[in-house]
């Protein structure tokens, strides 16, 4: 296949593999963590950890827009589907998140509207097709996302589409980047940069943790030999004694990001002071409202709603597994009483949620096996 | 041009229900473009699966280019080549 082939090459793995090791320091841990929940999916359906020496150790971040969804506002989201005459359309992952009242898939079986879509843009044209009904979006997502919101809130307004709002969940990477440095559970050597969130606000905005931190950062493709040849640069850091911010994605992402889309979501949406993450907790700055120029297009306005936290269930510890400090399979309920088809967190219900992707890519059965065998 | 500060604050900088859920997992695709309607263009994967996409963050295009598309909207353009071109002496040091 064209242009895909070239980024899975086995042999090129293998080589890169070799190069990796070879710059490693004899004794030391690397930890480097993916902060993209895209990549965590590609590790382990290519297994490319396998490529990588033990000494080198792939934690998992937050970059996973469905697994950072608190209860509340999966609660929000079905509040405002079982009022009469609205329709919740949601991308397909927030279908089986679980909150306090059960998931959309379960209010939808109560006889709410919820309509998955593929983009925004689908549940404006749902808007355009059912003029009698309240249209909401339930936007989630980081940088890569909300532009398509923007956009899309941009077009109703243009076309004065009064029976569409967006219940915007949109959130931003570098504040969860700066909690997770912040805290005193987890040491981590390096990262690789979420690629489709630096398409849109670049690289720049990384350069304090490398500055700051003493942090090498590579921002990183989504293909195998992306990923291997990011870890390259980052350990080609190491050896030559530097810290910095590059991009191995250069064929989608420029440094400065995509500036027409910085500018549509700075016309679209203000941040909000504070927003709660499941796992990392309320982290200030780090989410997406829309801005007082769109506010009829808001649906937490247009809509009386709960608003209430939900704590999560005792037995998940998907916050530990957000924040890298526990492997998915490392959780008690992991496997067991927690799978794709009945999740307790979020974190399984995604398949680009850590759990998700061990569970069904096989990393879990080793895992566990070597934990028994070490017992 | 007025920017919105995704950085948080602090730190100095401005700036389907099914398993793999393109949208969720913050996957994009890249896609040709084959002919433009407007503010949208009609684009096709190496599948040969089309789709229509929305054009305004990218700028005109054309048929023939290649973008990065999520969630129906085109948010990059995309240079494959020049980073193949790229890529082999990085691997070969």
């Amino acid at each position: 296949m064209k242009f895909v082939d070239e980024f899975r090459d086995a042999d090129l793995a293998a080589m890169l593999g070799r190069e990796i090791t070879a710059l490693c320091e004899p004794g030391r841990h690397y930890k480097i963590m993916e902060v993209c929940g895209g990549h965590t999916h590609t590790i382990y359906r290519y297994g490319v950890q396998d490529h990588l020496p033990e000494d080198i150790e792939l934690v998992h971040g937050p970059g996973c827009p469905v697994c950072v969804i608190p209860m509340g506002r999966v609660d929000d989201g079905i509040a405002i589907a079982e009022r009469d005459g609205v329709i919740l359309t949601c991308f397909g992952d927030m279908m089986r998140v679980p909150g306090g009242r059960g998931s959309f898939l379960d209010a939808n079986a109560r006889g709410a509207d919820i309509r998955m879509v593929y983009s925004p843009l689908d549940a404006l044209r749902i808007a355009r097709q059912n003029p009698d009904k309240q249209v909401v979006f339930y936007a989630i997502g980081f940088e890569t996302t909300a532009p398509s919101t923007a956009l899309t809130v941009l077009r109703a307004a243009a076309e004065g589409i009064e029976n569409f709002s967006v219940f915007c969940s949109h959130v931003t990477i570098i504040p969860a980047i700066k909690a997770i440095l912040d805290s005193p559970d987890l040491r981590l050597d390096a990262f690789l940069g979420p690629g489709h969130v630096s398409t849109v606000i670049g690289c720049r905005p990384y350069e304090w943790i490398s500055r700051d931190f003493k942090m090498p950062l590579v921002c990183a493709g989504f293909e195998p030999l992306d990923l291997l040849q990011s870890v390259y640069m980052i350990m080609k850091q190491f050896s030559e004694g530097r810290a910095e911010v590059e991009n191995q994605y250069g064929r989608v992402v420029q440094y400065d990001g995509n500036p027409v889309a910085l500018k549509v979501l700075a016309d679209v949406f203000t941040l909000r002071p504070f927003f709660e993450w499941r796992g990392l907790g309320s982290i200030a700055h780090s989410a997406l409202q829309l801005s007082p120029k769109y506010a009829k297009y808001d649906a937490e306005l247009r809509y009386d709603l709960p608003g209430v936290r939900v704590a999560d269930p005792k037995a998940c510890q998907c916050g530990e597994v957000l924040k890298g400090v526990l492997k998915p399979w490392e959780c008690k309920v992991f496997g067991t009483a927690c799978t794709p088809e009945t999740p307790i967190g979020t974190c399984m219900v995604s398949s680009e949620g850590a759990c998700a992707a061990y569970y069904n890519f096989g990393q879990y059965a080793k895992q566990r096996l070597s934990l028994e065998v070490l017992q | 041009m007025s920017s919105l500060d995704l950085t948080g604050g602090e730190v100095g900088a401005t700036c389907s229900a099914e398993p793999g859920c393109i949208t969720c997992g913050d996957v994009a695709v890249v896609l040709s473009v084959e002919t433009v309607e407007g503010s949208d263009a009609r684009c096709r994967d190496e599948q040969g699966r089309e789709e229509l996409v929305a054009t305004e963050l990218v700028g005109p295009v054309q048929p023939g280019d290649r973008v990065l598309v999520h969630a129906g909207v085109a948010i990059e353009r995309v240079d494959v080549a020049e980073n193949l071109e790229r890529r082999s002496p990085q691997m070969g040091e």
